[in-house]
């Protein structure tokens, strides 16, 4: 029973403290800056699914939050939908995408899987670029008065806020649930010895491109909600290669494989990335900082700071999974 | 005691004196790292050499006050993602009284979403593309030509010199030049020509050897297109190793670097569509000359002013004058001076369209032409060739 985990509560109180304590304060520079926190933890803890889960490295993860955007903002603004149904819609359209893909190149393994990702999200970015109702590569834009829809603006935005921290505790909601799942065991089969898996039943192909398609809803959900809010979205910014690297970088910080360690790296990374550019002794050099911090990470923790964590306290391993 | 009494005369003279002059804020995110590093930053010169030489001349005098300028920028890393966030900061946490824009359009539509709501002016320079304009924003100020106009003089020198040319579009299938070729695609079928030839390339290609092929069977005459430095200078200099019988070779951005001279003989005769170019002799009615804004800045920067440092410049000065009309900084007065705004810098003439359709858009700034030419000992220089009243050298045409 995924209530009886403690891990369940710490996400929900989590999630309340994220969108209550901005709210409070009225403070929109902190809403900020957590929403693009909440947005790390989001594409962090979905790539999980795929990476600490499964074994498989998605180099090309992005594609669905670009692809999330795209559908929702196109529904959003040329089809005047609302914007939570425009944002559901887009995560079912770029699941179902993934489910047809997945059961494509899911046969691939190792080295191979992840060159085919990177080709994915070239593909993809080419595509849209030349899609003429999605305004090709000068994107599509979101007018100024689209916003009164819900409330003007300012209400908007916080609406886009709210909407996200929900996508953010889903994430890891969805991350825990499928760790304690028989499913799960059989993702964590695949990823331990395929072979092994395939000879105990386990329909590896399926069952791959099941966790493939799950891991595209959300992010495109939160693409939707993001772009919408950006006011603009274009292929060079929807599907940036940069933003998939980042995501294997936060998982490879919390630690992978654990639910509460894909947004602990997520949220650290951001804020830490953040907090380096904004700050007047750092900005100069933030990018080399940053490196430098997770080489070391890298190479004193290679479980992330969860795997530093278990091993300092072994039995934490049971109340933070 | 007399040491006592000096000092404390001292201080309150200090403290007079700088209770005098006010500070304004102006906050900006510059590109210092990213694709658009380059550009972003000699924009970023533009407006610190504008921001020292006011605080030089005592700020700016409004109202009976005196305004001091002061800069709040952080890095958006050429990114849209961080912007918003940047720009919330500038406006909340910095209390930024007004805003510049960063480099880029879709860096400036992203962050427009911003400004607006908090009802703050923005002055928009580095981003061309004009769609921001039409989705009923109430302060964004753009002191660029917007993009649909980059190529029409290129198109209207043509028709005088070879109404007959064959006309051959290759562009970098990018946000920017699309949305410069799309509009100037249909100028020219409406001028009489002869669009032979068009097709996009992707962003990073480095091989057009078979669009290049394809231009040649098209047999067009001209050709006009590119997109950034990296692809329009390899576009060029395959066109000259292929030897393409090109009468006219126009590309966008690119050519307009200092950096064009060192393609040699690649770079002789291509034209360059430009915001604004040193020999431009405009009669300044407001600022400095146009010598002497250059003068300046390559005292600062030893190096010559671009389009983007002048458009910084330009920026401030546009701004600066519309709060001494305002008579203060009261955002809802310098925006109707802004809307007010009708007049002629170094940069050239600045108007705002205050249709409500396309509030804030560039309409009374021209865009010069730009021609690489050898002059007398041979060396490479960029001539002004248009309009006519700006030239600074005749055109050169056909280039072969």
């Amino acid at each position: 029973m995924i209530l009886r985990r403690p891990v369940f509560w710490l996400i929900l109180v989590f999630a309340a403290l994220m969108a209550f304590v901005p709210l409070h304060a009225n403070n929109v520079s902190m809403r900020e800056d957590l929403i693009l926190v909440a947005i790390a933890i989001i594409l962090a803890s979905n790539l999980n699914l795929m990476i600490g889960y499964t074994g498989y490295v998605n180099f090309g993860h992005i594609v669905f939050y670009g692809l999330g955007g795209y559908v929702g903002l196109y529904l959003a603004t040329v089809r005047s939908w609302n914007l939570v149904l425009a944002a559901l819609t887009a995560g079912l359209v770029v699941s179902l995408f993934a489910l047809a893909l997945g059961m494509g190149i899911l046969r691939l393994r190792g080295a191979y899987f992840a060159l085919a990702t990177i080709g994915v999200l070239q593909a993809v970015q080419s595509f849209v670029a030349n899609f003429d109702p999605w305004g090709r590569s000068t994107g599509m834009y979101v007018a100024f008065d689209a916003y009164e829809r819900l409330g003007g603006a300012r209400h908007a935005l916080w609406t886009t806020y709210f909407l996200v921290i929900g996508v953010m505790a889903l994430s890891m909601i969805l991350s825990l649930g499928i760790k304690i799942s028989k499913f799960g065991l059989g993702l964590f089969a695949i990823r331990e010895d395929e072979d092994a898996a395939l000879v105990l039943g386990v329909n590896t192909t399926v069952f791959k491109a099941i966790i493939y398609s799950v891991s595209a809803f959300l992010p495109a959900v939160a693409g939707a909600l993001m772009f919408y809010k950006n006011g603009m979205i274009d292929p060079s910014i929807a599907f940036e290669f940069m933003l998939s690297l980042e995501g294997i970088v936060m998982l490879m910080l919390g630690g992978k494989g654990t639910v509460v360690g894909a947004a602990l790296g997520g949220g650290l990374y951001e804020k830490l990335r953040s907090y380096l550019l904004t700050s007047p002794k750092f900005s100069n050099f933030q990018l080399v900082i940053a490196g430098g911090l997770l080489l070391l990470v890298v190479l004193f923790a290679p479980g992330g700071l969860i795997g530093w964590l278990y091993r300092l306290v072994p039995r934490a391993r049971k109340v933070i999974e | 005691m007399k040491r006592l009494v000096l000092a404390v005369f001292v201080l309150v003279a200090l403290f007079v004196t700088t209770g005098f002059a006010q500070t304004l804020t102006v906050g900006f995110t510059v590109s210092n790292t990213g694709s658009m590093n380059v550009d972003s930053v000699e924009q970023l010169h533009g407006f610190e050499l504008w921001r020292d030489q006011v605080n030089a001349a005592g700020g700016i005098k409004a109202g009976g006050k005196n305004y001091k300028i002061q800069f709040v920028s952080y890095d958006d890393e050429s990114n849209s993602k961080r912007v918003q966030q940047l720009y919330s900061r500038l406006i909340l946490q910095d209390k930024a009284d007004f805003l510049f824009s960063p480099y880029s359009s879709p860096l400036t539509a992203t962050a427009a979403i911003v400004t607006e709501q908090y009802e703050k002016v923005m002055l928009t320079t580095g981003a061309a593309e004009g769609k921001t304009y039409t989705l009923g924003n109430h302060y964004l100020f753009q002191m660029f030509t917007p993009g649909a106009e980059y190529l029409k003089g290129v198109l209207d020198m043509l028709k005088t010199k070879d109404p007959k040319a064959a006309v051959a579009f290759v562009y970098e299938d990018s946000s920017f030049s699309v949305s410069v070729v799309n509009p100037a695609k249909a100028y020219a079928q409406q001028l009489g020509f002869n669009v032979a030839f068009s097709e996009a390339y992707a962003p990073n290609t480095t091989d057009f050897s078979a669009i290049i092929d394809k231009v040649i069977a098209s047999k067009s005459t001209v050709l006009l297109g590119g997109g950034h430095y990296a692809d329009g200078s390899t576009l060029a200099r395959q066109v000259y190793s292929h030897k393409v019988p090109l009468k006219m070779v126009t590309l966008l951005v690119a050519p307009d670097s200092p950096k064009w001279g060192e393609l040699g003989d690649a770079a002789v005769g291509v034209i360059v569509p430009s915001q604004w170019e040193p020999q431009t002799a405009f009669k300044a009615q407001y600022g400095p000359s146009g010598a002497d804004f250059a003068k300046a800045y390559a005292g600062k920067y030893n190096t010559p002013p671009s389009y983007e440092s002048a458009g910084g410049y330009a920026c401030g000065l546009v701004l600066q004058r519309a709060i001494e009309q305002a008579g203060g900084p009261d955002t809802a007065k310098v925006a109707a001076a802004l809307n007010a705004t009708d007049i002629t810098t170094f940069y050239g003439r600045t108007k705002f369209s205050t249709a409500a359709n396309e509030h804030g858009l560039q309409v009374g700034h021209a865009m010069v032409l730009a021609q690489w030419q050898k002059d007398k000992s041979g060396a490479l220089v960029k001539q002004v060739v248009w309009p006519l009243a700006a030239k600074s050298a005749n055109l050169v045409y056909p280039i072969h």
